[in-house]
């Protein structure tokens, strides 16, 4: 019996190195740094049977959730730069430094696909006593302290969005109601527990439609396609500009270190699964910008991304750590 | 519940708990000094969260948490320290026999060596020790129950739910796309 | 499509079935979960089309909210967190030999429970949804609060130990770092630690692990022989207990309904309330009464008609399943939200249908093949003890693959074992462990809202009827504990000590 499992693994074993040449020669994890069923899980498990069909490989996703996604990150850290472990992720590892939340960041690693954007957008309450930004604004000054903002902790979305505000309008007296994701949040938002909310576009266009929450400003240079009767931002205040476009993005990611033929493949099928047209029409229906970079283009996308995001939140007052300890220049 | 069922007496029902009513069993003031101790532990490191900086401060309900198990551990330990101990049990043969102690070491021994060694050795020569140790029977059969059990075991959690395991010495993902490719192959 | 559909077309028929038997295994194994299986079903089933993907998933997740009772009542450790209060009477039966007869009443009440679910889903569910949105932070708090008072009906033995328990679980809930403000929180400076210590792994220790330990104690025993004779409880014993389980299933709808709050939840809530109605049960609670197994089983069942009125109306996720199910509809190119009911209402019947369907199929699976689990109990114990630790092992890294999470499970297991020893109950830390972050993070939204001002936070309690409501069971539910000083004196020295008391 022992001689019989000993001989078939060192058959194994030599079949596998034979194969060497042919990356993937086994399975591929991807670590999903977010929970099942929220936007970038969506976002990976639909775009990977794509790629794997370019591939010819087998990637097995799991979630492994914790720390704002520190988790997820720090453990694909751990693994070998083989390519068999991707990290599939969104913005957030971009702030871990700042906001003091860990050590490594993308820049530790090399970017398979950034594969889109999202839109911020500013929806309230329908009952709410104002309908556009500029009201809002208003009425935030004439009601100090009374206006409650949803958040989703130092370095999401909204507290992003909020800095915008802040830096541009003067500091806003709101209360800021924290929630553990845009979701609950917009749930409450239509309970009426917080007057407005700071979301992305895809998570709230569905409750806009029905006319369970109403929007206020879209976060962009332009209108949306999806929204057309939403006014955008720099309609009310064109200072914004200096920001626009911003959004949280979603990327699949390897360690530094892995090597170049299997990054190239890897970018390949994923820049392959990101044209397929399910992919793109369920892009689409959520609002999300398609983007599809990699190589230097996807570096220097998130080298700009993080600048100006550092320093708004640096300014802000917000950031636990100055972006300058770890060389993040201003923008 | 005025009645404890001696059958119930060790506490595998949760909702008759173990423990004696009117004794104190071995080691029971021990264990609730440990908590007492823990419990103060836990609640200079909940004020080490944010102290009383506002009532909405992240460190407010585990404060009122752990203030709560201090003064239920305190209670439990002067109410436990006036039983008198029961006599007739021992810490070692009714608390902690040797068998549990040798499990519960196989138990740390088996996560020290998951990492390292893999899920399916590490899982063999667990299975294999323990059904070895309390059946008493024969290799063969022993071998048969344990592998086969562990094959199962592998079979639905790495096969059909996809979750991978520390693979360790064994070279499983090559072996899972070996199959693949065999079966794929087949299709066409 | 429509309502059914389901019934007519053979294949999705067939989906349905092999779901809902999936669902009963995957639901009786502790640390596979309904959200696990269906969030892998996503990448199994992309290519499908959208009806029988769906199809598939509502299958598994009735068969698997079904499913956890198995295991708590034939091994004493509950297959999913909604099990938790079906182990408290189904497992001291299973050691009476009635097995059988606890499985065949859990399988007939899960089946009138899911149906009452499913009937609120399809007749009433946009009022049913208002009423959900309509809670504030506070009511979450109030609700958080009155789940907490369950500690009282958990504990059997004393109630100091019980609350000591409950506030070690609220503690265990709060490791790591914060969710809303990223402080850490009893991390010590592990980093380990930051990602928290997830609550399956506490309750797979506890409950599994620390079985095993004690079982230890009797290797050389005989296991119980179980019989199997009237495994399908009589119609009159149906008729008796029909009250108690329309109670148990409404709450569980309501609770189902409630985003953020789930089966688990609504299991528990609904064994207190049994507790507290049946005057006079053939047995006591703990013993094997035939109320704490309906109670908890009509309410986890009737939950997951309730987590689908939110995300059919609102596309807002009533539970964790429910949640992926809204990522799966996305892919499958539809848009959930409110517009869904009236875009594609074809789309809301044919779940309903569904749900029908996988109900009855549960009820199939559920009576069938029970002399088989059975065996399971009838096994020597020299080979269950070490498969049901293996299986611990498993479970526990399976829910975040993580080894630390092992390595917890492990840690609560011995902890677990010695508490048992010691008269501490279980139970009261697994429902600390789930309501830590109902009552923290719901405290905290409540306060801020009121700018930390505690006098209009009352007063926001005393002006909203809903808060009123909950507000005043809170205080009710709290006095029935303590009715009377000498008895609540009595209730907090420990059991039976009047003499010491005095």
């Amino acid at each position: 019996m022992k001689r019989f499992v000993f001989g078939a693994l060192s058959a194994l074993a030599l079949t596998s190195t034979a194969a060497l040449a042919e990356y993937p020669e086994k399975e591929i994890q991807g670590i999903i740094q977010w929970g099942a069923g929220g936007s970038t899980d969506t976002v990976m498990r639909s775009v990977t049977p794509h790629a794997e069909a370019a591939l010819g490989g087998t990637v097995v996703m799991q979630n492994m959730t914790g720390g704002v996604g520190a988790i997820a990150l720090n453990h694909v850290v751990g693994e070998d730069a083989d390519g068999y472990t991707l990290l599939m992720g969104a913005e957030n590892p971009m702030l871990y430094k700042i906001m003091g939340l860990g050590d490594k960041d993308y820049n530790d690693f090399t970017p398979i696909s950034i594969l889109a954007r999202g839109t911020p957008m500013l929806v309230a309450n329908p009952d709410a006593p104002y309908n556009t930004y500029a009201e809002l604004m208003d009425y935030i000054k004439a009601n100090p302290g009374e206006v409650r903002f949803g958040a989703t902790g130092p370095g999401g979305l909204p507290s992003v969005v909020t800095a915008m505000i802040n830096t541009i309008e003067g500091d806003l007296d709101v209360i800021s109601v924290p929630y553990d994701g845009d979701g609950p949040a917009l749930t409450a938002l239509q309970g009426g527990a917080i007057d407005v909310m700071p979301a992305v576009l895809g998570a709230a266009i569905e409750g806009v439609r029905a006319g369970k929450m109403k929007p206020l400003a879209v976060f962009d240079v332009e209108r949306n396609e999806k929204l057309p009767d939403a006014p955008v931002v720099t309609e009310f205040n064109a200072a914004f500009e200096t920001y626009l476009p911003w959004g949280p993005f979603f990327g699949v990611f390897v360690k530094n270190g892995t090597p170049d033929d299997v990054i190239a493949k890897l970018q390949a099928a994923y820049a392959e699964g990101a044209k397929h047209p399910d992919f793109v029409e369920l892009m689409d229906n959520r609002g999300f910008t398609m983007m599809g970079i990699s190589g230097a283009e996807a570096d220097a996308f998130l080298s700009k991304w993080q600048q100006g995001t550092a320093w708004l939140l640096q300014d802000a007052g917000l950031a636990k750590n100055s972006p300058e300890e770890f060389g993040i220049a201003r923008p | 519940m005025q009645h404890i069922d001696p059958e119930h007496h060790d506490g595998t029902s949760d909702a008759t708990p173990g423990g004696t009513e009117n004794m104190r069993r071995p080691g029971e003031l021990i264990f609730g000094v440990v908590m007492l101790v823990t419990s103060l532990g836990l609640l200079w490191s909940a004020y080490g969260i944010s102290g009383f900086e506002a009532l909405s401060a992240p460190g407010s309900v585990p404060m009122a948490t752990t203030l709560a198990m201090v003064i239920s551990a305190a209670l439990i330990v002067a109410k436990t320290a006036r039983l008198p101990l029961d006599t007739s049990e021992t810490l070692s043969r009714d608390i902690l026999p040797g068998v549990v102690l040798i499990f519960a070491a196989a138990l740390v021994g088996y996560g020290i060596l998951l990492k390292p060694f893999g899920f399916l050795p590490t899982s063999a020569l667990f299975l294999i020790g323990a059904i070895k140790l309390l059946a008493r029977r024969g290799w063969g059969w022993t071998l048969t129950v344990a592998l086969s059990s562990l094959i199962v075991i592998w079979l639905i959690f790495r096969i059909v739910f996809t979750v991978l395991m520390p693979a360790g010495i064994v070279p499983e993902a090559e072996f899972i796309q070996f199959f693949r490719d065999l079966t794929n192959g087949g299709d066409a | 499509m429509n309502f059914l559909t389901v019934f007519t077309q053979p294949q999705l028929l067939m989906l349905v079935g092999l779901g809902t038997f999936a669902g009963v295994y995957v639901g009786a194994i502790p640390g596979l979960s309904v959200t696990m299986a269906v969030s892998i079903l996503i990448s199994f089933t992309f290519s499908w089309d959208v009806y029988p993907a769906i199809s598939l998933m509502i299958g598994i997740y009735m068969g698997g909210v079904y499913g956890g009772s198995r295991t708590a009542i034939l091994l004493n450790i509950p297959g999913a967190p909604s099990a938790i209060a079906t182990a408290l009477d189904g497992y001291p039966m299973a050691k009476r030999g009635e097995a059988g007869t606890a499985i065949g009443v859990t399988t007939v009440m899960s089946f009138i429970g899911g149906f009452i679910g499913i009937g609120v889903l399809a007749v009433a569910a946009p009022v049913v949804s208002d009423f959900a949105l309509k809670f504030q932070p506070r009511d979450y708090m109030l609700l958080a609060i009155l789940g907490i008072l369950l500690v009282g009906s958990l504990s059997q033995g004393s109630l100091l130990k019980g609350i000591f328990a409950g506030a070690l679980g609220i503690a265990i809930g709060a490791v790591g770092r914060d969710p809303l403000t990223f402080t850490e929180r009893f991390t010590f400076d592990f980093r380990l630690l930051e990602g928290g210590i997830s609550f399956i792994a506490v309750m797979i220790g506890m409950f599994g692990v620390s079985e095993a330990l004690l079982q230890l104690h009797h290797v050389d025993k005989d296991a119980v022989r179980q019989k199997i004779n009237r495994i399908v409880p009589s119609l009159s014993t149906v008729k008796k207990h029909l009250p108690l389980s329309l109670q148990t299933s409404t709450i569980g709808v309501i609770i189902g309904a409630l985003p953020g709050t789930g089966g688990d939840i609504a299991a528990l809530m609904a064994y207190d309330h049994a507790k507290r109605v049946t005057k006079d049960p053939e047995r006591e609670f703990g013993d094997g009464a035939m109320e704490g197994l309906i109670a908890p089983e009509t309410a986890n069942n009737s939950a997951v008609g309730g987590a689908f009125i939110p995300m059919m109306t609102l596309g807002i996720p009533g539970d964790a399943v429910t949640a992926i199910m809204i990522g799966a509809l996305f892919i499958h190119g539809l848009n959930p939200g409110p517009m869904l009911m009236i875009d594609q209402p074809d789309m809301f019947w044919f779940i309903v249908g569904a749900l029908v369907m996988a109900n009855i199929f549960m009820v199939i699976f559920g009576l069938t093949g029970i002399k088989l689990f059975t065996k399971i109990v009838e096994m020597p114990r020299s080979v269950l003890i070490p498969l049901i630790m293996l299986l611990s092992i498993v479970g526990a890294y399976a829910v975040n693959n993580s080894i630390t999470d092992v390595y917890w499970m492990l840690g609560f297991g011995v902890f677990g074992y010695f508490m048992r020893h010691y008269g501490y109950p279980l139970g009261p830390v697994i429902l600390g462990v789930i309501l830590s972050r109902l009552l923290d993070d719901n405290w905290r939204r409540a306060i801020i809202s009121e700018r930390e001002d505690l006098g209009r936070f009352f007063e926001g309690i005393f002006t909203s009827p809903l808060s009123l409501v909950l507000f005043i069971a809170v205080i009710l539910i709290f006095v029935s504990q303590t009715p009377l000083w000498t008895r609540g004196k009595r209730m907090l020295l420990g059991r039976k000590s009047e003499s010491t008391s005095k």
